[in-house]
């Protein structure tokens, strides 16, 4: 079984990002940059399948900058097998991610894609169900267990109301959530090893992607800072304050 | 802090780093937070759970210096001292103790890819690869005699007490080392014995391989350190400890051999040092941007600003001459040994003042163990004599940029 993986870099979770003075996007400069961390659990599961013995190649896919090579790499020193970027340094956006993931996987033929549920900067949560519905596969979204039987996966879904199950031929595709699974860290000498696996680079053009993009970005700003906490005389304020002031009773 | 350097990093090493500071920040710095008294359980075998060695071993940490060909890692030579320095930073960031222990692992790998004789790598790098509790020691200090190996003073009578004779097919070694980093629970020591009484140092040193275990050997005791109290520091007794005749790793000029092991030890150390101080700041530098007193967080007070400014200048001029040195040994620069010592040194004394600073900044909190700023400041106060005495290294490094005067041996005692 083959697997598709997708890749995005995304600003470090753990840094305090500040908006542009002119609102026009998030300052990026001099940020640390990481993996996605949901698309780290979708390395994880495909490279947990492939030491379960279902996987046998891992392909991991990134559409960005030439600096995503550096998040393709991690993947590979997490235990993918090879690499490609399609590269394109303006913003592209959810659909014509999932129009670069189509024709990739119609070049690649996987039996399963793996995307994280949504990338941390934009929270879009999209990728992945625009893909599967291009393709016509099924898909299993905010993934928490996958369970390969024969050219079937079951996938059991995190809803509303609990766990759904939900069975699905393959090819098809998965969205990661944050329960599937605990990333493991790239390790030192598995980051050497990487070194020596291949990354392809093509661009959005090379698939006939147009990635223009079809929203307009109004005004990026930052959340309204928190007032600092007061302290009550006593229980009877307290109540008051909330029936009256935070209107939650 | 500032990242200025992440431009002078490959990729690789810049995912190195990044593995080691998540795995610092995910599981060692939480420990070391939450279980303060755990340095002070008298039963040094306990005191580090083995699930932090168990993920040391997970991100690879624990034998770089193996070579690829037994399982090792592939480390780009040319930079392989400065990645030694970007991750023993990393991890003693966390706990410098930790780092020790580490740390001396991939030094006496470097002793013995290069002495061991080929079947002994084959025994003994897969037994460490494959066991995550398996140590290494290097064992040169004795009860009377460290700096005078460091310097070195090549007489006969600054030689080694422990003495090595051969007999038959097996080398008898009698003597004491002490102050061993890893000593108490080292699996495998590289022990350094007098074979010729007659000349100097330089010219009558032999190392030897000593398994633990070995007959005649024995682990008499955990030194109890002030700082760095995650690595068991230990002495060791030698009564007639028959190694065989293989086990000789460098005849006589053992000492002169172990450049290599010295000067990246030095990087390392100074490295661990840097880690020491990275931690200083930012524990510093939150500190007094939420701590209030006189009305407003304390790094509003200019006194407060202006020594977070002097820790963060002191932490980048140690990080400078790091990598100046450590870059030098790299490249096997004729004057790597004195910019090794120098940076050994400076980062000594610079982070001890920016752990001071630390200490200063938390005013009581400083002072209590459960707020761990006088742990770094025990961790910054070790560095100064571990690897040579401050002025030891002082002394070594005018030898060398003046041998022909100052490199001359004052003359024995009358
Ligand atoms: C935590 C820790 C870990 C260690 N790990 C190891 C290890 O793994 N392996 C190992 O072999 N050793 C190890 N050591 C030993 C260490 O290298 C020595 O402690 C260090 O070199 C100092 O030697 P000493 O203790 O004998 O002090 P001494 O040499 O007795 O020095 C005492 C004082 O005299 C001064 N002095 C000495 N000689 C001269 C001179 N000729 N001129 C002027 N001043 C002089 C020194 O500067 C110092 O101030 C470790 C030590 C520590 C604390
Ligand atoms: C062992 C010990 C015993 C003690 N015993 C007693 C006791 O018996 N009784 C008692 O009442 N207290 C006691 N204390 C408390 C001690 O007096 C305080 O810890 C000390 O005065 C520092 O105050 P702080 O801890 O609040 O630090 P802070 O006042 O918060 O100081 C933190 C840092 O900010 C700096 N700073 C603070 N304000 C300013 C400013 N306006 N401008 C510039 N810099 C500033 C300080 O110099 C320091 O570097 C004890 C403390 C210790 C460690």
């Amino acid at each position: 079984m083959k697997v598709v993986v997708a890749v995005k870099r995304v600003a470090d979770p753990n840094v305090k990002v500040r908006a542009l003075a002119d609102g026009s996007g998030v300052d990026l400069a001099n940020v640390k940059m990481t993996m996605n961390p949901f698309d780290e659990i979708a390395v994880e599961e495909a490279v947990r399948l492939k030491e379960a013995g279902h996987a046998t190649e891992i392909v991991v896919v990134s559409v960005g900058p030439e600096k995503s090579a550096e998040t393709l790499r991690t993947a590979l020193a997490m235990g993918a097998d090879r690499g490609l970027l399609v590269r394109s340094d303006a913003v592209v956006e959810p659909l014509a991610v999932a129009k670069i993931l189509k024709a990739v996987a119609e070049t690649e033929k996987p039996d399963l894609i793996i995307v994280g549920k949504q990338a941390i900067d934009d929270d879009a949560n999209q990728t992945g169900q625009m893909l599967a519905a291009l393709l016509g596969w099924g898909q299993g979204t905010f993934a928490s267990k996958i369970a390969i039987g024969g050219a079937a996966i079951e996938v059991t879904r995190e809803v509303d109301g609990g766990l759904q199950t939900v069975n699905l031929p393959l090819p098809a595709l998965v969205t990661a959530d944050l329960r599937l699974n605990e990333p493991r860290y790239a390790s030192l000498p598995n980051i050497m090893k990487a070194k020596k696996k291949p990354i392809d680079e093509k661009t959005p053009a090379d698939y006939g992607v147009a990635v223009e993009p079809r929203l307009t970005v109004v005004r990026v700003h930052e959340p309204a800072t928190r007032k600092a906490g007061i302290k009550v005389g006593s229980v009877a304020e307290l109540v008051d304050k909330l029936r009256t002031e935070a209107g939650v009773l | 802090m500032i990242h200025a350097d992440d431009g002078i990093l490959s990729q690789e090493q810049r995912l190195m780093r990044d593995s080691c500071r998540s795995f610092v920040d995910d599981v060692v710095t939480p420990f070391i937070r939450s279980n303060w008294q755990r340095e002070w359980d008298m039963s040094p075998g306990e005191r580090l759970p083995s699930a932090i060695l168990e993920g040391a071993e997970a991100i690879g940490v624990r034998t770089l210096g193996v070579p690829e060909e037994f399982g090792g890692i592939d480390l780009e030579k040319e930079t392989e001292v400065r990645t030694f320095a970007l991750i023993s930073e990393e991890i003693a960031r966390g706990d410098s103790g930790l780092a020790d222990k580490l740390v001396q692992n991939w030094k006496v790998s470097i002793v013995l890819r290069q002495f061991a004789p080929k079947h002994l790598q084959e025994k003994w790098f897969p037994r460490l690869l494959e066991d995550p509790k398996f140590l290494l020691a290097h064992c040169l200090t004795e009860p009377r005699g460290a700096s005078d190996r460091w310097l070195p003073y090549n007489v006969p009578e600054a030689s080694m007490h422990t003495k090595a004779v051969l007999d038959g097919d097996h080398w008898v070694i009698n003597g004491r080392k002490q102050f061993i980093s890893n000593g108490f629970d080292a699996s495998l020591y590289v022990v350094y014995a007098n074979t010729d009484p007659s000349v100097g140092m330089l010219q009558g040193t032999s190392s030897f391989l000593v398994p633990r275990g070995t007959p005649g050997l024995t682990i008499t005791k955990c030194n109890e350190t002030m700082g760095c109290r995650f690595m068991n520091n230990g002495e060791l007794v030698f009564e007639d400890c028959r190694v065989p005749a293989d086990h000789l790793l460098v005849k006589s000029t053992a000492l002169a051999s172990a450049g290599q092991y010295f000067r990246a030890g030095k990087i390392i150390q100074a490295a661990k040092n840097l880690g020491v101080g990275v931690a200083c700041f930012e524990r510093t530098a939150d500190y007094v941007q939420n701590y209030v007193q006189g009305g407003r967080i304390l790094i509003k007070h200019q006194a407060v600003a202006l020594r977070l400014a002097d820790m963060a200048t002191r932490i980048e001029a140690v990080r400078s001459l790091v990598e100046r040195a450590a870059k030098a040994v790299d490249e096997a620069h004729p004057d790597a040994d004195i910019l090794c010592n120098m940076a050994k040194v400076y980062a000594s004394e610079e982070i001890m003042k920016v752990a001071t600073h630390a200490l200063e900044l938390h005013g009581g909190n400083g002072a209590m163990l459960e707020f761990g700023i006088e742990k770094l400041f025990r961790d910054a106060a070790i560095f100064l004599h571990m690897d040579a005495t401050v002025d030891v290294s002082r002394m070594k490094i005018i030898k060398n940029m003046f041998p022909a005067t100052a490199g001359k041996y004052a003359g024995p005692e009358s």
